[in-house]
């Protein structure tokens, strides 16, 4: 049993100094990343700086608005950022590419192709000889325990089965870095918590340096080494929270219900004090 | 009963309301045609002699040896044959054009801000307006006519897939960058593919045009080789109207035919696919 947490011990303001984990590949550093779509308004991120030791699982909470998204489109090179750089393992990454697979919140599937050929896709677009393509990519579905359904088409798979998919297409390129943008928004509730287990699993037998992104701060909790926490107008980072519950988790345990609840307080009361500033600015009737 | 069997039940009522019509009132068969007749000059284009338009009687559907004179110069078949080649010249011309404008516009926002309004203004323009500049500068012959049928659908076939790849929604872009698609096998694996649907249904909207320019030039253009729109100006020159709607009817159906056996079958296919259709 674990030593009972309390939460000044988990609020660290500003550390980026996490033990270096076994794993040599996948070190993932966002350094003073700022994104400014629009001049008038308040820039979307704001000197943004985020490492992600190899092997490490961090997760990014905050409200919608709070430029979490951006960040990681930033992280993934599909959007270039104002200013600030990404790297990957020292070197500066600027293009999309499947050094940092990602998995997208709407699956982003190829609805002609079958389950199999999706997740074969990236060995032919990176031309990985035809030889070892369906051996990799059979056993990236089996992975996600998907080995069965192969043939079918996207349409033919539920939701939960496409994010698997999603996750599988991912992994098959064998990335340092996983990038996960939401992926399980739009699942139920039971789909969601099956998946964060299998998650779990995946994450244990690959170590993926992985960035992930949620609103949902129990998902965040249940699955992160260490949450990060964003802020809204302009979006930057407030707070990170280590997670010290061991892997594989029990998603049901207090510990995991304490450390939602700090980290509730920490955000609602964010949320309490921007609104109650920008109401100031409403002119009374 | 299944809803086929009721639609075919009523247009056999209409037609033979049609025909009674005719038949009770007995109007001039050479200002208005009875089914009959339709069928009569349908079977003439064939080089069958009937006369199921006459007053029933000794001998009746066929035509004595002595009526047997023809106007036509040329069959249905032939002229099936003639025009046939001329749409499938066409119309493959007309698809390479179209679709690798379509891409360009879709592609280059430059190319479709040069391109794009015009083409829009030429798809409206109606294809036998080509008519006069093709003789002009072609000459009457199969290149002018081939000319015609291409500028009829060409601009439709570009702006169609345009505006379908347009719809194809940027995630699956943005999912094959991040898996290491780049240039030719980013198209080839991921974007075309992506366009399927838009491609399919240009595809069918480009036949109507391609189908009704061909017809619309064969029906002025007087070539030495005579296609099905030929048969319609012949109609018209001998005053037989029973075959000016039969060579009506021919033209509908052939452009139905083969929108729903070919081009409509193709677009379900790789919408059902897709998942697009439930």
């Amino acid at each position: 049993m674990p030593t009972p947490l309390h939460s000044e011990q988990l609020l660290i303001a500003d550390s980026g100094d996490a033990p270096p984990r076994a794993s040599s590949r996948g070190r993932f550093e966002l350094v003073n990343i700022s994104k400014a779509f629009h001049k008038a308004y308040a820039p979307a991120l704001q000197s943004v700086s985020l490492t992600c030791e190899p092997g490490e699982f961090v997760v990014v909470v905050g409200p919608s608005g709070c430029g979490k998204s951006t960040l990681l489109n930033i992280a993934a090179g599909l959007m270039p950022p104002t200013s600030g750089e990404v790297r990957l393992d020292g070197a500066v990454v600027r293009m999309p590419g499947p050094t940092r697979a990602m998995v997208f919140q709407e699956h982003g599937l190829f609805p002609w192709l079958t389950a199999l050929e999706n997740v074969e896709i990236g060995l032919k677009l990176t031309r990985v000889p035809k030889a070892q393509r369906r051996h990799r990519a059979v056993e990236a579905l089996k992975m996600v325990h998907l080995g069965q359904f192969a043939n079918l088409l996207v349409h033919q798979l539920s939701g939960g089965m496409r994010q698997r998919v999603s996750i599988a297409r991912a992994l098959v390129m064998d990335p340092p870095v996983l990038l996960m943008d939401e992926p399980f928004s739009s699942l139920d509730a039971q789909t969601r918590t099956l998946l964060h287990g299998q998650m779990q699993e995946i994450w244990g037998r690959t170590r993926k340096t992985i960035l992930f992104v949620t609103h949902s701060v129990g998902e965040a909790v249940r699955l992160a080494d260490r949450v990060i926490i964003m802020h809204a107008h302009p979006g930057r980072i407030r707070r990170e929270v280590r997670v010290p519950i061991p892997h594989p988790r029990d998603f049901d345990s207090p510990e995991i219900s304490e450390v939602v609840g700090v980290i509730r307080r920490e955000i609602e009361d964010e949320v309490n004090r921007f609104n109650a500033e920008t109401m100031t600015h409403v002119a009374p009737r | 009963m299944s809803r086929r069997v009721k639609i075919l039940l009523v247009w056999l009522v209409l037609i033979a309301g049609w025909e009674a019509g005719f038949r009770i009132i007995g109007w001039k068969p050479w200002l208005f045609p009875a089914p009959s007749h339709v069928l009569d000059a349908m079977l003439h284009l064939l080089s069958i002699q009937t006369n199921f338009g006459d007053p029933t009687g000794p001998g009746w559907p066929f035509r004595s040896v002595a009526d047997n004179v023809s106007h036509l110069t040329v069959t249905l078949p032939t002229a099936l044959i003639t025009s046939g080649v001329r749409l499938a010249v066409g119309f493959l011309i007309s698809l390479f054009l179209g679709g690798m404008l379509g891409l360009l516009m879709w592609r280059f926002p430059f190319v479709d801000a040069l391109l794009g309004p015009l083409f829009l203004g030429l798809q409206t323009l109606p294809s036998i307006c080509w008519v006069p500049l093709a003789v002009l500068v072609i000459g009457i012959n199969e290149s002018s006519i081939v000319f015609v049928l291409i500028m009829g659908s060409f601009f439709a076939i570009a702006i169609a897939l345009r505006d379908g790849l347009r719809q194809t929604p940027p995630i699956y872009k943005k999912a094959a960058l991040m898996l290491g698609g780049r240039r030719f096998r980013l198209y080839y694996h991921v974007l075309l593919p992506a366009a399927m649907p838009a491609a399919a249904s240009s595809l069918r909207q480009g036949f109507a045009f391609a189908w009704r320019s061909l017809m619309g030039g064969e029906l002025v253009f007087m070539l030495p080789r005579r296609g099905v729109g030929f048969l319609l100006n012949v109609g018209r020159e001998f005053g037989d109207v029973a075959q000016v709607v039969a060579v009506m009817c021919i033209m509908v159906a052939i452009g139905m035919m083969a929108d729903r056996l070919i081009f409509a079958r193709l677009e379900l296919r790789i919408r059902t696919r897709f998942g697009l259709i439930a």
